[in-house]
């Protein structure tokens, strides 16, 4: 029996290697295949550069503007690392992203501000207390506001 | 724009390629030796072109990189010319025979063939979903490589832009190689990161082929990157555009040329000089490099000294460092001039680190997730809003200990202290990673969901090459009807290439 099996357990070796992987590899083709006809045609993160790109005629080259969204700001990062909302902060990378070499900072304290609101308003009172008025509105919750300085 | 794109890449495939001519010059074995070169050389080409773009970076002159480029083609081609003159390549490199195509490997052949082009679809329609790559891909990688082509000269002023969260310690290598290409191109394409992630899924493939049919068999060669390529997140990884692959590509490639080291006549030092260049594009590329460096030199020094004594230790150490240095340099430049504070090391103190240590608590957390992860990371990313949990999928580490029962062990002599020493390598690799979990400022939970199968992943082509260098040879001619092909050779000359029926030799 000994060299019966020594004989061939080499074999299934191979046999079952290239059976596993070759199911895996056409099981994930299958999938993506599955996955192919209901893909969009832009993917969300073009999509959004889309919409941010607006903003580029009216910011200056390089510097900084600051950033406000639908939640504080303090909360965008609380969000995502309590598993709760990555949207917000993937809504804020994305514009730095489009907006780059112009740093976009996450506080509504610049003279130039982006807003983002494409979950919803700003929580309320939050433009009063920034002193943040709108400079012009792209529409799809885009607004690039003006912060007034005394405040 | 695609001419300029080839361009740059094949002035980086050139520089590795004679890189690998200048080190190893005595590699022969036809086209699976030249292949080796390309895969190899390809990686270590675009690693170095990136370390010369970060210095152009530095002095300010990025716009004369394709003709630094050319001139570094034609420094290092006079210099292999040179080389060859003076004839250095007399002694070949002791590897396997190739030899002919048996009934079997034509099976392998075709098998192989379906499961790249099943895996190239699959790549090509994940990026057609995020052609942008996943999260990490814009709020990391892709992120700097815009801010540093589009800054033009104020790219400095980036690293005090107060963006942490995009964390700008990150080395170079990735981002400068987008970047490099779009300097060539004159412009931004979006699909040049989605291209360095395919051509380094396909080198990893690629090398891992080659090299073990070098010092393998043929049919190892083609066995292991079926297992990458039935590794579902090993490809959803290339397409995500992380940096993760790239470094996957390093730690292997430096593996390898310490196999081929032990394998070159007279202990050969250029092999190891690649090496350390692998080894310090590591670091170039990702922080965990930082780790793998001292790792891999600690390993080294540790194996020679037990088998050659401590002369022979500081020797091959020296050689090894002598490539790896250049980048280090760089690397260290970078990290003290440059970036700032990692995250995991900033706010660091003494009395958080030795209550974390103390932590019993901690060990067993990371400890489950080691397991669960060690067992399902190549079936892709954690959803967090599951959890961890045990998905071994159809390929997977169990899948390699099976094989390894089943095949059994077969060990060259020759390669037994470099399966000793890439062995320590990951198994320190796993530690260190351990550690830093255990004295991570960030939620632990958090910290190891959104990062462990990844770091797992790293170090998956360099498991899976170890596995296949250890199992025992396949006997193809056995499924044939013919003798088994287990003979490790100097390339053959003379009528006795090519025959079926071969005797077995002993290496030397």
């Amino acid at each position: 029996m000994r060299p019966f099996f020594a004989k061939y357990r080499a074999k299934a070796g191979w046999f079952l290697l290239i059976c596993l992987t070759g199911y895996a590899v056409l099981n994930l083709l299958w999938q993506s295949v599955r996955l192919y006809p209901g893909l969009p045609e832009k993917d969300p993160v073009t999509l959004h550069e889309e919409r941010i790109r607006q903003l580029e005629s009216l910011l200056p080259a390089s510097g900084e503007v600051g950033y406000a969204t639908t939640v504080e700001n303090d909360k965008i990062f609380a969000a995502e690392k309590a598993f709760q909302n990555v949207e917000y902060l993937a809504q804020y990378v994305l514009t730095q992203y489009t907006l780059a070499p112009v740093i976009v900072r996450n506080s509504p304290e610049f003279p130039l501000v982006v807003g983002n609101f494409l979950d919803g308003p700003p929580p309320p009172g939050f433009l009063e207390k920034n002193g943040l008025a709108p400079l012009r509105d792209f529409g799809d919750g885009l607004i690039l506001y003006r912060r007034d300085q005394q405040k | 724009m695609t001419f300029s794109f080839s361009a740059s890449l094949l002035t980086s495939l050139i520089i590795g390629c004679l890189l690998s001519f200048i080190f190893i010059p005595h590699l022969k074995n036809g086209a699976a030796g030249l292949a080796f070169r390309l895969f190899a050389g390809g990686g270590l080409g675009i690693g170095v072109t990136s370390c010369v773009y970060f210095i152009c970076l530095l002095a300010g002159l990025t716009r004369y990189v394709p003709a630094i480029d050319l001139v570094i083609c034609l420094v290092l081609g006079l210099l292999c010319f040179v080389l060859s003159r003076r004839g250095l390549r007399k002694e070949p490199l002791q590897l396997s025979e190739i030899g002919t195509f048996s009934g079997f490997r034509v099976l392998l052949t075709v098998i192989f063939s379906i499961e790249l082009i099943a895996s190239l679809l699959s790549f090509a329609i994940a990026f057609l979903k995020e052609p942008h790559g996943k999260w990490d891909a814009w709020l990391i990688w892709n992120m700097h490589a815009r801010f540093l082509f589009r800054s033009g000269e104020e790219w400095r002023s980036v690293f005090t832009g107060g963006l942490d969260w995009s964390h700008w310690d990150y080395p170079f290598l990735l981002p400068l190689s987008i970047v490099r290409s779009w300097n060539y191109m004159g412009g931004e394409s979006r699909n040049v990161p989605a291209l360095m992630g395919l051509l380094f899924t396909c080198l990893i493939l690629g090398l891992l082929l080659c090299s073990l049919s070098l010092l393998r068999s043929r049919a190892q060669g083609y066995l292991a990157p079926m297992i990458l390529m039935g590794t579902p997140f090993f490809i959803a990884l290339g397409a995500s555009q992380f940096a993760d692959i790239p470094f996957a590509f390093f730690i292997l490639a430096t593996l390898v040329m310490l196999f081929f080291q032990r394998r070159s006549p007279g202990n050969h030092a250029g092999p190891l000089i690649l090496a350390g260049i692998a080894a310090g594009l590591c670091a170039w590329t990702k922080n965990e490099g930082l780790l793998f460096v001292p790792i891999v030199t600690v390993s080294l020094a540790g194996t020679a000294a037990y088998t050659g004594g401590w002369r022979q230790s500081f020797k091959r150490t020296g050689w090894f460092l002598t490539g790896a240095l250049p980048v280090l340099l760089i690397v260290l430049y970078f990290k003290t001039w440059l970036s700032p504070a990692n995250d995991l090391v900033a706010g660091f103190s003494l009395a958080a680190a030795s209550a974390k240590l103390l932590d019993l608590g901690r060990y067993v957390e990371i400890a489950r997730a080691f397991f669960i992860t060690g067992i399902s990371f190549t079936q892709g990313l954690i959803d967090v809003r599951v959890g961890m949990h045990l998905n071994p999928g159809a390929v997977n580490i169990l899948l390699l200990v099976v094989y390894l029962l089943l095949t059994g062990i077969k060990i060259d002599e020759k390669d037994r202290v470099c399966l000793f020493q890439t062995a320590a390598v990951l198994l320190l690799m796993l530690a260190g990673y351990f550690f830093v979990y255990v004295m991570t400022p960030l939620d632990l939970n958090y910290h190891l969901m959104t990062s462990l199968n990844r770091l797992f992943l790293q170090l998956w082509p360099s498991a899976v090459f170890l596995f296949f260098m250890a199992a025992g040879l396949p006997e193809p001619a056995s499924l044939a009807g013919g003798l088994p092909e287990t003979a490790s050779l100097q390339p053959q000359k003379g009528p006795g290439k090519g025959k079926k029926h071969r005797e077995t030799k002993e290496m030397k």
